[in-house]
């Protein structure tokens, strides 16, 4: 996996202010485009899925259909909790898509001269899931891209390494 | 793309199509003026548009095919078997150009089609040439399969360039997987519906039943909700109903494929093949006649290019040089039964057996004990696929295994049936929808499973006890004796969870059939039987490889569909042990001697083949049902017609009176059959006529005592019987 690339994201910070959606997992704030998010499904029921990989959260019942919800959390290695969990839903390459997290927080509006790319420092395989952050006057947010986090993409990424 | 454009290329191919069907029908009818005039609206139709709208190519192409037609429409030439190849190759290059018009919007390049254009006309011009100097006289009263000879002996005299027959079908074949265009028969009548919106409303519909199911299981325990529940209930049974009917299509949407693609392939291998298409009437959901395109196609191949013999080798058996090549769909109760006949050499079975042990498929000894029958279903095995001579159409029997898996994948079955010197059938049960199937929930480790009713073939439920004493091992091999027979086993919670689960507590069988695979699938548990809506997985969680779906069910809970053909391939249940089970069956019920259930039916004992029992059931008399004088049982939602052949329903007892039926099974169809009380399983031995030898039906010696044999073939079809009573 390369590193970040941000000129390729399609939604490169424009001018004016962005529209983020912070959501909470662990100690950690991220920021989630809002204009990507289909819905927030409040605590939704998971069905686990047997043999499925680690970052699969599970099996959601959505609008008819039946979405593949990614884990934030296993994602980010950390350990699974039974506490309920917020979901996102966004269109992915194979339909809906989605991406538990602890909590949902509130809508911040960012601007672009905020944005720096990931550090170098960074873990790859961090570098591989964050877009950047945005640096906020009391914290950083770390930016999502929701394509990255669509499970098709995310198997390519676990066939290839 | 442009409406006009898009109406345009639908409305070209629909005329592409039914051009096709009228030139293969051509062959047979050269004379047809009708057929002719189709044919030439079709191109006419395409040129005129062409020039509308400004599609030189396809314009100057058809323009040279109308010419011909002209000809032949006027009846100034006759049709040669020469210039439907010609034509037939004329339509592969239109529709070509309208496959690269609707990819990349431009007709791409014009560079081949001069020499076509040539052709065409120096046909015509050839034709009208030769049409002056002959004289009319014989050809009418020619038979058929001499005519078909004479093209098929011509085209090769000629050197028909190989190649291109396969070229234009590779042509064909891609255009086939075009998905956006809608076929249809393009009557008054009918209408295109775009295929996303159609999967919508059946979405929608799913929605609809789950709601139902719950409003269900919520109401039992209250009671004014019951009315609103039966209503909606009704609402989206119709709803159903109607949504999948839209869906449905007739085959002849697939079938109409065939005649072009028997009339190459006998061209090709220079094998006369007349095909008879049955049935075309017949309807099947859109996405399964999609789905059985490819293994139709494979088996008339195999058919054509195996099953039919050279039109030499047919005289010298005496018969018809003309092979015949029948392709048959019906409906039979839920399902769709598609036949591909072919009155060919039909498969000798100890090739098969050789093919099968030098592909060290099966033991020489272990070929030695199955029977034909059997030896015949090895040609389903993964890997019996051989390549020795690959010809252009087909290897040797290549991929049947491939047929099966992708008929078995939409939940339907195939079978074989030959008979050497005289043909061989294969016969596919398609089920008419895979939308909403009936499943089992099962349970294992807390979490709920469907799985799908149409591999299961029985439960068996284990104590605590006798699942610590009567689960065999062989090393780590699992078995369970079911009638005396080992049934291999595989455990669903260390499936799933990659471990063993420790010890085990009362738990189920379920005797499963897929993939030509036996075995029982322990779980934990079992709820209800449901109608579950099918939702497709994410490619994910598709690659696992043991679930073939998710559903909802009625209490709202996240179910897996399991896939009963991957459990066992994924279980290591293999072949070989399904293979010696089915000796050892064969074994038991030829001529050592089979089970029999000994019933009392009327005054006298009765046998009932053991093999074919589903169930016995205990019921009220009240149940039993009338249609017309057939006795009937209604059973969640089926109807299982009864034989009372011992009058126990006319006894003189009160309605709350109970009978019992053994409801049993006779190839696809399930009939039950009234006894006063069943008494006993036995061993019975065939019985033979005294100075002739051979076996006398219907009897068999139980227990020392001779003993009618209750055959179910007997028992008249449902059908006949409402038809008798009407």
């Amino acid at each position: 996996m390369s590193a970040a690339r941000p000129a390729e994201l399609s939604f490169t910070p424009a001018e004016g202010g962005i529209e983020m959606c912070s959501v909470r997992v662990g100690e950690t704030l991220f920021g989630v485009p809002i204009m990507r998010i289909l819905e927030i499904l409040d605590a939704p029921v998971t069905r686990p899925v047997p043999l499925a990989p680690a970052y699969i959260g599970g099996l959601v019942h959505y609008r008819g259909e039946i979405l593949t919800a990614v884990s934030l959390r296993t994602l980010l290695g950390m350990a699974a909790h039974a506490e309920p969990q917020d979901l996102l839903v966004f269109e992915g390459k194979d339909g809906y898509f989605g991406l538990l997290v602890d909590a949902v927080g509130e809508v911040r509006t960012v601007s672009p001269q905020e944005f720096e790319p990931n550090p170098s420092t960074l873990e790859d395989s961090r570098k591989a899931l964050f877009a950047g952050a945005y640096k906020l006057a009391d914290r950083l947010l770390v930016m999502l891209d929701p394509a990255r986090f669509d499970p098709v993409q995310l198997a390519q990424g676990q066939l290839s390494r | 793309m442009d409406d006009l454009i898009r109406e345009f290329l639908i409305e070209s191919q629909d005329g592409l199509d039914r051009m096709e069907q009228c030139l293969t029908e051509l062959e047979d009818r050269a004379q047809d003026a009708e057929l002719l005039a189709e044919i030439f609206r079709s191109v006419h139709t395409i040129k005129g548009t062409t020039g509308f709208l400004g599609f030189s190519r396809l314009e100057k192409l058809s323009h040279a095919g109308e010419n011909l037609l002209g000809l032949l429409r006027d009846g100034k030439v006759q049709a040669s078997g020469e210039m439907i190849t010609a034509l037939l190759e004329l339509l592969d290059g239109l529709r070509a150009i309208l496959q690269s018009i609707e990819v990349t919007e431009s007709e791409g390049n014009a560079g081949e089609d001069a020499e076509m254009i040539a052709r065409l006309q120096a046909m015509a011009e050839r034709s009208l040439a030769m049409a002056a100097s002959e004289i009319p006289q014989k050809k009418r009263q020619r038979k058929r399969q001499v005519k078909k000879r004479e093209a098929a002996a011509e085209s090769r005299e000629r050197g028909l360039p190989e190649a291109k027959p396969a070229a234009a079908k590779q042509k064909l074949a891609s255009f086939a997987e075009e998905p956006r265009i809608v076929h249809s028969g393009a009557a008054e009548s009918t209408l295109r519906v775009d295929i996303g919106l159609l999967n919508r409303i059946m979405n929608l519909v799913g929605e609809l039943v789950l709601t139902r199911n719950q409003i269900l299981q919520a109401h039992s325990a209250e009671g004014g909700f019951a009315p609103l529940a039966r209503r909606l209930d009704m609402v989206t049974a119709d709803l159903r109903e109607a949504v999948m009917k839209a869906r449905m299509q007739p085959v002849s949407h697939v079938f109409s494929k065939f005649p072009r693609l028997v009339r190459d392939l006998s061209q090709q291998l220079s094998k006369p093949v007349r095909l008879e298409l049955d049935g075309q009437e017949t309807e099947l959901d859109k996405s399964l006649l999609e789905a059985i395109k490819d293994p139709l196609t494979h088996s008339v191949r195999n058919a054509i290019d195996h099953g039919i013999e050279a039109a030499e080798v047919r005289q010298a058996a005496g018969k018809d040089p003309e092979g015949l090549l029948r392709l048959s769909a019906r409906q039979q109760g839920s399902y769709v039964i598609v036949e591909v006949t072919d009155d060919g050499g039909g498969i000798r079975v100890e090739r098969i057996r050789d093919k099968a042990i030098e592909r060290g498929l099966i033991t020489p000894q272990k070929a030695a004990q199955l029977s034909d029958r059997e030896l015949l279903q090895l040609i389903f095995l993964p890997g019996f696929s051989t390549a020795d001579k690959v010809t252009n159409v087909s290897g040797r029997g290549v991929g049947m295994d491939v047929v099966r898996t992708n008929v078995e994948r939409i939940g339907g079955k195939v079978e074989l049936d030959s008979r050497p010197g005289r043909g061989t059938t294969l016969r596919l049960s398609i089920p008419l929808t895979l939308a909403i199937i009936p499943a089992l929930i099962v349970r294992s480790r807390g979490q709920s499973f469907a799985l799908p009713q149409g591999a299961l073939f029985e439960l068996v439920h284990l104590t605590s006890e006798q699942a610590r004493e009567q689960v065999e091992w062989i090393e780590n091999a699992p078995l369970y004796r079911l009638r005396g027979r080992l049934l291999p086993l595989v455990f669903l919670d260390r499936l799933l969870a990659g471990q063993d689960a420790g010890n085990r507590d009362a738990c189920y069988i379920a005797v499963l059939y897929a993939d030509g695979r036996r075995y029982g699938l322990v779980v934990d548990g079992l709820a209800d039987p449901e109608e579950i809506v099918v939702k497709p997985l994410s490619s994910v969680l598709k690659r696992i490889g043991l679930f073939s779906g998710a559903t909802v069910m009625g209490n709202g809970e996240m179910a897996l569909i399991l896939d009963p053909g991957a459990i066992a391939a994924r279980g290591g249940i293999g072949l070989n042990a399904e293979e010696q089970e089915e000796a050892h069956a064969e074994r038991i019920s030829s001529s050592s001697g089979s089970e029999f259930l000994l019933v009392e039916a009327g005054d006298e004992e009765a046998a009932l083949p053991l093999e074919d029992v589903l169930r016995i059931e205990r019921l009220p008399r009240a149940r039993v049902e009338r249609i017309g004088h057939s006795p009937v049982l209604q059973f969640g939602g089926s109807l299982l017609p009864l034989e009372d052949r011992a009058g126990i329903l006319a006894d003189g007892e009160g309605a709350e009176a109970e009978i019992t039926v053994v409801v049993w099974r006779h190839g696809s169809r399930h009939v039950g059959v009234t006894v006063r009380q069943v008494l006993d399983v036995a061993k019975g031995s065939p019985l033979r006529y005294a100075g002739r030898g051979d076996f006398a039906p219907g009897v068999t010696l139980l227990k020392a005592r001779i003993t009618g044999v209750i055959e179910v073939e007997r028992v008249p079809e449902l059908i006949e019987a409402v038809e008798i009573a009407q």
